[in-house]
């Protein structure tokens, strides 16, 4: 395939970033990261959740501009590439975590997506087919016929298009954030394959990926992000897994300078929820899970391992085969549906606070009561007096610091919005809450609050299980901790077991080094 | 802009490729108006059974308004986001009344009128388009203040209706333009500029903004570009239907400006065209004002009473959407 960039030697440093920062409101998802990638280099990303990969994937692409820091590829500086056009018109392509394409064209105007001026044609319809035949071809054993519509491929193939797309515009340095994740194992051969290529041919390449035997397989060198800053560049013949894992995790703790005290441990009682042979995907491994009264079981893995749609399938939610049961006693309930699962007494807490969970426009009391509505009917009308009676105790209890009841939801921080809604909740008398990365974007104190409400609730009986990002949370918190890899679980933790090290370890499929 | 898809469910999973579909399906997914085609052709049909002597030129140029206003409706709507656009029926009562009331008298009544209502109607559609980008506002407001602007102005520059001189080249755009069907040339103009669009990169651009805004945006796409050009075509294609209104009826009326509004859109869907944007097209416009003209046309010569006719509308739009989503299936999800 001819060249746009004229190739640099192997060596030369192609893209180089330094100090970069980028924070969207009060929250800083990059704080400091500074790395070269040389020409004729496959580079590896690494980090935990929230470690900034994805941020900084966006902005080298240039779909968010950084606040502080430059960019510079060849030897140009950037301050920043203000729209992604300008990222590709630099040399810089990018496949992005999520399959993005468009499902009703045809894979050949996928593939060729962008390209183009809004008018202007950058090459005869013969040579698009056949570029676009030449790299499907080699990234696929069978490719699809070009005038198929994308929306009528699977997953594995959509992702190789999206790959073909950023190959096809001939970039000198090639992001593939997550990009192997939907590819069956020939393809992702046949991907590496192409890297190899590539990078043979001087270009560079930036690997993020969850995949340890993966990044031994093809990087070169491997940087480390940790909370938004880069820690440092490995190369690829003086690193180790358990030296990395060690680099993601670091010494200071996430959740801030708060003494680690240690939660009492309760003895868990009777199963109050189980599923049975629950598979997230088509071949995947089935789960056995038994909830048990009074513990708190944690949730944990890289984003969007399974561990999202395994928690939505407690709530009845549907998109994985096998059974959810409520167990009371001898008794065992099918949880089919969300409706089911409210009248078996199981709570869902979302992860969207804005999206899922509050009235934007409605008073704190008005965001409580939905659920619980009904009870405060006296004589065939609604009566907010016993509703605000209600909602008080909730105030003292979940320490909820607001203004009036009546005052918009929108006047409370983000960890008191929260508390509403977990208030909210709460006073439907669950037996089982099922949270969902409950403590996203709220602040220490308020994390705090939560964890002590847990505890003291665990201990009067009820079960949890709480999706979590944070290792830090999952290792002061929970009672057990189940690690999602690849829609499965791949690993489960007691209390005494966890440690930072064999949690971020599992994460990355790196279990030698755990135990 | 976020690429960042809503919080997922079991997307990671290797899905099994769809099961083979029948042909049928897969023409109808890829030619989403064989529904209308096949009903213009029943419909046609059954008008020429019961009315021997069918005048083609007549007929024809009492459907051209529809079909134009039906094209000027598409492009916006292809583009996405909601993309309605309510003012295609005031600007094009607007541009009948500028070249019946302003543009004739005035001596520019000739073919130069066609290219300045066209700028007329593409102006007023670039001011949609840029206000929706600029203040990221929903279409359907921006187009629905714009609708109350131009009927407010209509009324103003023609408190009384029109009448455009009999001599006037335009109404042979409603008979015989030489040898050639003047409606045949009307409906020519839109299909010709769409045509001509197709031979560079922008109908491209605007199904990808249609079908998957932060896919175009991620891959280089300028999307806010490619939307204002979809509603600028709109205006103008609207600023030739009043051309071919105004022929048709030879007076331009401000009350009718609201007439051809939801009608045009109705034609859109009952095309095939998805309203949520991304597929379809003008044959799709066309073919569905061609079912709506005709099926009137019908339940005139059998002597129905025409109070049902919005009713009948109403059900075959229901059809042709209901047919248009079961075809689509279990759709692709879109992120957004």
């Amino acid at each position: 395939m001819p060249t746009r960039y004229e190739r640099l030697p192997a060596g030369e440093v192609l893209l180089s970033l330094r100090s970069i920062r980028k924070a969207f409101g009060a929250t800083v998802a990059v704080r400091d990261a500074s790395f070269e990638v040389r020409a004729g280099e496959v580079h590896a990303l690494m980090g935990e959740n929230g470690s900034g990969k994805s941020t900084l994937v966006k902005i080298l692409s240039g779909v968010h501009a950084p606040d502080r820091g430059t960019i510079s590829v060849r030897g140009t500086s950037h301050a920043a590439f203000r729209s992604p056009k300008e990222a590709l018109a630099a040399g810089v392509a990018t496949v992005f975590q999520e399959v993005l394409a468009t499902p009703n064209r045809s894979v050949l105007d996928n593939l060729w997506l962008g390209a183009d001026g809004v008018f202007r044609i950058s090459r005869s319809q013969r040579e698009r087919r056949r570029l676009a035949e030449e790299v499907l071809a080699e990234l696929l054993e069978s490719p699809p016929s070009l005038d198929t519509l994308v929306g009528d491929l699977d997953l594995s193939d959509r992702q190789a298009c999206a790959i073909a797309r950023a190959v096809l515009r001939q970039p000198s340095l090639l992001v593939l954030d997550e990009a192997t994740s939907a590819l069956d194992f020939d393809t992702r051969n046949r991907l590496f394959a192409m890297i190899r290529r590539q990078v043979a041919a001087g270009a560079g390449v930036i690997l993020i990926t969850h995949r340890m035997d993966e990044v031994r397989e093809i990087a070169d060198r491997v940087t480390v992000l940790r909370t938004g800053e880069t820690v440092d560049t490995l190369s690829g013949e003086d690193w180790t897994t358990a030296e990395l894992v060690r680099l993601m995790t670091g010494q200071a703790s996430l959740v801030g300078d708060a003494p680690e005290q240690e939660l009492a441990r309760r003895e868990p009682g009777q199963v109050v929820l189980r599923t049975r042979q629950l598979r997230l995907g088509a071949d995947r491994a089935p789960i056995d899970f038994a909830l048990r009264a009074g513990e708190i079981v944690g949730l944990a893995g890289l984003e969007g391992q399974g561990q999202d749609a395994f928690l939505r399938s407690l709530w009845g939610l549907g998109g994985a085969s096998g059974t959810v049961e409520r167990v009371e006693g001898e008794r065992a309930i099918p949880v089919p549906s969300k409706y089911a699962a409210r009248r078996a007494g199981i709570a869902y807490v979302p992860r969207e606070r804005r999206a899922e969970s509050i009235f934007e426009w409605m008073s704190i009391l008005d965001n409580f009561t939905p659920p619980t509505l009904t009870r405060d009917r006296r004589g065939g009308l609604l009566s907010s007096r016993a509703a605000l009676t209600r909602f008080s105790d909730y105030i003292g209890r979940l320490r909820i610091k607001l203004g009036r009841p009546a005052d918009g939801i929108g006047t409370l921080s983000g960890g008191n919005q929260q508390k509403v809604i977990i208030a909210r909740w709460l006073a439907a008398d669950p037996a089982i809450l099922l949270l969902n990365d409950p403590t996203r974007g709220i602040d220490i104190g308020a994390k705090r609050d939560l964890y002590a409400l847990l505890g003291e609730l665990a201990e009067r009986g009820l079960a949890v299980v709480m999706l979590s990002t944070e290792v830090d949370e999952h290792l002061e918190l929970m009672d057990r901790v189940l690690v999602f890899r690849d829609e499965e679980v791949s690993a489960e933790f007691s209390h005494a077991e966890l440690s930072r090290e064999t949690l971020v370890a599992s994460f990355f499929g790196a279990e030698e080094v755990a135990r | 802009m976020s690429v960042q898809a809503p919080a997922a469910g079991p997307m990671r999973a290797a899905r099994p490729a769809r099961p083979a579909d029948s042909w049928l399906r897969r023409a109808l997914r890829k030619h989403t108006y064989l529904f209308a085609l096949a009903l213009t052709v029943a419909l046609l049909a059954i008008n020429l059974a019961i009315q021997p002597n069918f005048g083609w030129t007549a007929q024809l140029a009492s459907f051209a308004p529809l079909a134009v206003a039906a094209v000027a409706s598409a492009p916006s709507i292809i583009s996405g986001r909601g993309g309605i656009d309510m003012s295609i029926g005031p600007v094009m009562t607007l541009s009948a009344i500028v070249f019946a009331g302003y543009l004739a008298p005035a001596g520019l009544g000739g073919g130069i009128a066609l290219p300045i209502l066209m700028l007329l109607g593409g102006a007023i559609g670039a001011v949609n388009g840029l206000v929706i980008i600029w203040l990221r506002l929903t279409p359907i407001v921006v187009t629905l203040a714009m609708y109350f602007i131009v009927i407010g102005v209509n009324l103003k520059l023609a408190p009384t209706p029109v009448r455009l001189d009999d001599a006037n080249w335009a109404t042979s755009l409603a008979g015989n333009l030489g040898p050639v069907p003047g409606p045949l040339i009307s409906l020519a103009i839109p299909v010709a500029i769409w045509a001509l669009l197709g031979l560079t990169a922008f109908r491209r651009n605007l199904y990808a903004v249609g079908g998957n805004d932060a896919t175009a945006f991620t891959a280089g796409v300028n999307v806010s570009a490619v939307r204002v050009i979809a509603f600028t075509l709109g205006g103008m294609f609207a600023g030739v239907a009043g051309l071919v209104l105004v022929a048709l009826v030879r007076t331009a009326d401000s009350s009718t400006s609201s007439s051809y509004t939801l009608i045009a859109i109705a034609a859109v869907a009952l095309g095939g065209t998805s309203l949520a944007g991304g597929g379809g097209g003008i044959t799709g416009a066309l073919l569905g004002a061609a079912s709506i003209f005709l099926v009137q046309s019908v339940l005139a010569d059998a002597q129905m009473p025409q109070t049902w006719l919005p009713a009948v509308y109403g059900g075959l739009l229901i059809i042709a959407v209901v047919i248009g989503a079961l075809v689509s299936g279990d759709r692709v999800r879109r992120t957004s």
